[in-house]
């Protein structure tokens, strides 16, 4: 909770403001809408980056597979959000005009790190001025390119931005972090990355928002299948992957193996 | 000597009086491009029973100059679409690269199961090409869109003046005049085109390309031809899709070229009788 | 007395990270009367109730046409409703000139979408007032969406807004199982229904207080009025109302009563 110390000073009550001790609670209280959010989370492979998102489902009247979490903003870049769901589409779509433009300026997609750079400098505009608030969103930016290879980036609404090796926010992110830290990233493949994503959810969901039904809905960026094989310890693949929906198939196996593992109990072993 | 070096080179104006400049004022009005300068020739294509062929070849003329031999001028649009373009090259770039390109990320990035199909890639390009002759400023194309559209083969032509034709065999360029003859041959209409193989489409085409390149000084014998067809397949789901399949043939080189008949040829050249 | 100091613009967040101007908006859906849309797997079905201000005076107005193929049910301020339909029937028009296209229904949806967005973030504007049920059909089929004005939208395959919609929810959740794969006339009974169930208990539908639409694939959309929703009325009048209550002879009296 917003420590006591912001309430009632005034220094809460606009964007663009800080406290005496150097604080913007605008901004901090933005964070709170995230935190109140379904998790999201980001791994970092060898050949690629893969994205999962816990998608509460209010009513049974929702269609199902529908009401995407997950949104591509160019061919090679994904973008996962946590937050308020409307702030988020506003933030895809301003990375859409930012890689729309990176290709007009330069004829090539754009770098994952120059993605987070933009993005993270849209998100801080919406902290400078008291006519805006800021984005009620964290977003977990993944992707691959021909520089650094895998890129996967965490954008908060401060506009402060890291690379991650494995990344979560949303309601579940303390205990998602737990999993994603038992992980050996980023020297695993995607398809063992898409079995750990649909666990960690799976867990993050059971110790978070037990009462509620979800769906798991995940996607990845990667090299043609079996690009991992033949790279050496922590050296990862390079090139340009297309940001797509998992197969279904292969959703359907993680989820029937993470339930597997909640039945398990708590402290099951990690599969392989 | 004058010491001003913005007078160096200049014609002197105490022995040829102040230079006139009044031209320079541009009261005249915008000019845009008055011609193509790089340019493609024929771009080729027929219907057939289950799909669409079309072809290319692979030249960029520079005036009569032969001055690129490796250009593409066939290009996939999408998932279901080709198109083929004839005249001026940087136009045909700009299409691709600031248009086309830039709108099929839009499209699929949208994951919403709506693709852009023959027939709106086919508006969306006649609106560009119409709008762009009613600034005086035409993208100096006539472009063929092929491909496989609402259960049915699609070929249709637009070109530079924002003209919009569809049939069955289509050309642009020299090959409007040579080849669309030939083609309508064993085409002469829509409901012809169920008696045509794939086989027999793809041998008139070639044929065609061959009659281009005895013909056309401005083609060359290496080219492109893509088949467009489609399947059934059936997703994990249980239910059967469509799928448009594309078939792309590059570096052809013509064979069996026989040049006897220019032998016959009078009226022009170097041949005295 | 307290005061909510965090409620006077959508700029500034609450300490638990709520926009309560963004809240009190979608308080404004629920001044409207009542709208209920619902899909089956060839149909989408938006019904309604329409409200007079005085005994003279006309019906207002709760389903708009977009286009042949689309058309939405609104329930709150409905000049808010007027320039988002505007909206929509623009992108409509503009997909139709230049891919030749009719719009697909999640893009024009998302398009409203993204507008009401901007005004819950920028001071000086204040978010739109009505809620939105958008029933199309497309390529991909039919389809429901429920527009708010935070700036969500979400896909239903039944979904209700507006006072007391709660109760026509509740039959939706109870019977979507049933109109999934139901045929154009029963969906439309269906979703009466549902309208039923939310009205005050002195109300009943009326040939002149309740209002239909219906798109379906190969068929275009159609909204229907006065007389031409009665012979629904009067199937609907034998059956038992969910909630008790009339009987089905009490509301074809009280049908008779209102012409």
């Amino acid at each position: 909770m917003p420590s006591s110390t912001s309430i009632g000073t005034g220094y809460d009550l606009s964007n663009s403001v800080f406290s005496p001790d150097g604080r913007n609670f605008q901004v901090e209280y933005a964070t709170k809408a995230v935190e109140n959010g379904g998790t999201a989370i980001g791994i970092r492979c060898k050949d690629g980056v893969v994205l999962a998102v816990e998608k509460l489902i209010g009513s049974k009247l929702l269609v199902p597979g529908s009401n995407k979490r997950i949104a591509s903003v160019d061919n090679h870049i994904g973008i996962a959000c946590s937050g308020l769901i409307p702030d988020a589409r506003h933030f895809t779509s301003r990375a859409r005009t930012e890689a729309s433009n990176w290709r007009k300026l330069y004829r090539s997609p754009i770098p994952i790190s120059s993605m987070a750079d933009a993005m993270g400098g849209y998100a801080q505009l919406y902290t400078l001025y008291s006519s805006v608030r800021p984005f009620g969103v964290t977003a977990i930016i993944g992707g691959m390119d021909e520089a650094g290879g895998p890129g996967l980036w965490m954008v908060e609404p401060s506009g402060v931005g890291w690379g991650y090796f494995g990344a979560a926010t949303g309601r579940g992110r303390q205990a998602a972090k737990a999993e994603l830290e038992k992980l050996p990233l980023p020297n695993i493949t995607v398809e063992e990355a898409v079995k750990q994503a649909a666990r960690i959810i799976y867990f993050a969901h059971d110790d978070n928002s037990k009462d509620k039904d979800f769906e798991l809905e995940m996607t990845w960026v990667r090299l043609e299948k079996g690009s991992a094989e033949g790279l050496g310890e922590g050296v990862s693949a390079k090139g340009w992957g297309k940001h797509e929906e998992v197969p279904k198939e292969l959703v359907a196996e993680a989820e029937r193996l993470a339930k597997e593992s909640m039945e398990g109990g708590g402290d099951e072993e990690m599969e392989e | 000597m004058n010491h001003f070096p913005e007078a160096w080179g200049r014609p002197r104006n105490d022995v040829y009086g102040v230079y006139d400049a009044s031209h320079l004022q541009s009261s005249m009005p915008n000019q845009h491009t008055q011609s193509p300068i790089v340019t493609g020739t024929s771009v080729v294509a027929l219907k057939f029973n289950g799909g669409v062929v079309i072809a290319a070849d692979n030249l960029a003329s520079y005036g009569s100059l032969a001055r690129f031999t490796d250009i593409e001028r066939l290009k996939q649009v999408g998932t279901h679409t080709i198109v083929g373009a004839g005249g001026d090259i940087s136009d045909m770039q700009y299409l691709h690269e600031k248009l086309l390109d830039p709108l099929i990320i839009k499209e699929e990035y949208q994951n919403d199961g709506h693709h852009l199909r023959a027939s709106h890639i086919y508006r969306y390009l006649s609106k560009v090409l119409y709008h762009r002759r009613s600034k005086f400023n035409p993208l100096w194309n006539t472009l063929l869109v092929a491909g496989w559209d609402d259960g049915k083969p699609f070929l249709a032509s637009a070109d530079l003046l924002g003209t919009t034709f569809s049939a069955p065999a289509l050309s642009t360029g020299y090959g409007a005049q040579l080849a669309v003859p030939l083609l309508r041959r064993i085409c002469p209409d829509e409901a012809a085109v169920e008696n045509i193989t794939r086989e027999q489409a793809v041998a008139a085409v070639e044929e065609c390309m061959k009659v281009l390149f005895y013909r056309d000084a401005r083609s060359l014998s290496k080219y492109s031809l893509a088949i467009i067809t489609r399947e059934d397949v059936e997703s994990a789901e249980g239910e059967t899709k469509e799928r448009v399949n594309i078939e792309w043939k590059k570096d052809i080189e013509l064979q069996n070229q026989s040049w006897k008949f220019a032998e016959g040829i009078r009226g022009y050249g170097a041949q005295v009788v | 007395m307290f005061r909510n100091n965090y409620d006077n613009d959508s700029v500034t967040f609450s300490p638990q990270g709520r926009i309560f101007q963004v809240e009190y908006a979608l308080e404004a859906i629920k001044q409207g009367s009542v709208a209920v849309g619902l899909v089956s797997k060839t149909h989408a079905v938006l019904v309604a109730l329409k409200r007079n201000a005085e005994e003279l005076g006309s019906y207002q107005k709760k389903i708009i046409g977009i286009d042949t193929h689309l058309g939405v049910a609104l329930a709150g301020l409905a000049p808010d409703a007027r320039v988002l339909s505007n909206f929509m029937r623009q992108q409509s028009m503009s997909s139709r000139l230049l891919y030749s296209r009719p719009v697909p229904i999640s893009r024009v949806v998302n398009a409203i979408a993204d507008k009401a967005q901007v005004n819950t973030q920028h001071y000086g504007r204040r978010p739109y007032g009505v809620g939105l049920l958008v029933a199309g059909v497309d390529e991909t089929g039919p389809h429901l969406w429920e527009f708010q004005p935070s700036g969500m939208v979400l896909e239903y395959k039944g979904a209700a807004i507006g006072a007391r919609s709660q109760s026509a929810r509740t039959y939706l959740e109870r019977a979507f199982e049933e109109f999934v794969d139901s045929s154009r006339e029963e969906l439309v009974l269906h979703g009466l229904k549902a309208l039923r169930d939310s009205l005050a208990q002195d109300k009943e539908l009326t040939v002149a207080n309740t209002t239909v639409s219906v798109v379906g694939i190969g068929e275009n959309f159609k909204l229907y009025d006065g007389d031409e929703v009665g012979e629904w009325l009067e199937k609907l009048g034998n059956v038992q109302s969910s909630r008790g209550g009339r009987t089905g002879e009490e509301a074809a009296e009280s049908m008779d009563t209102s012409e």
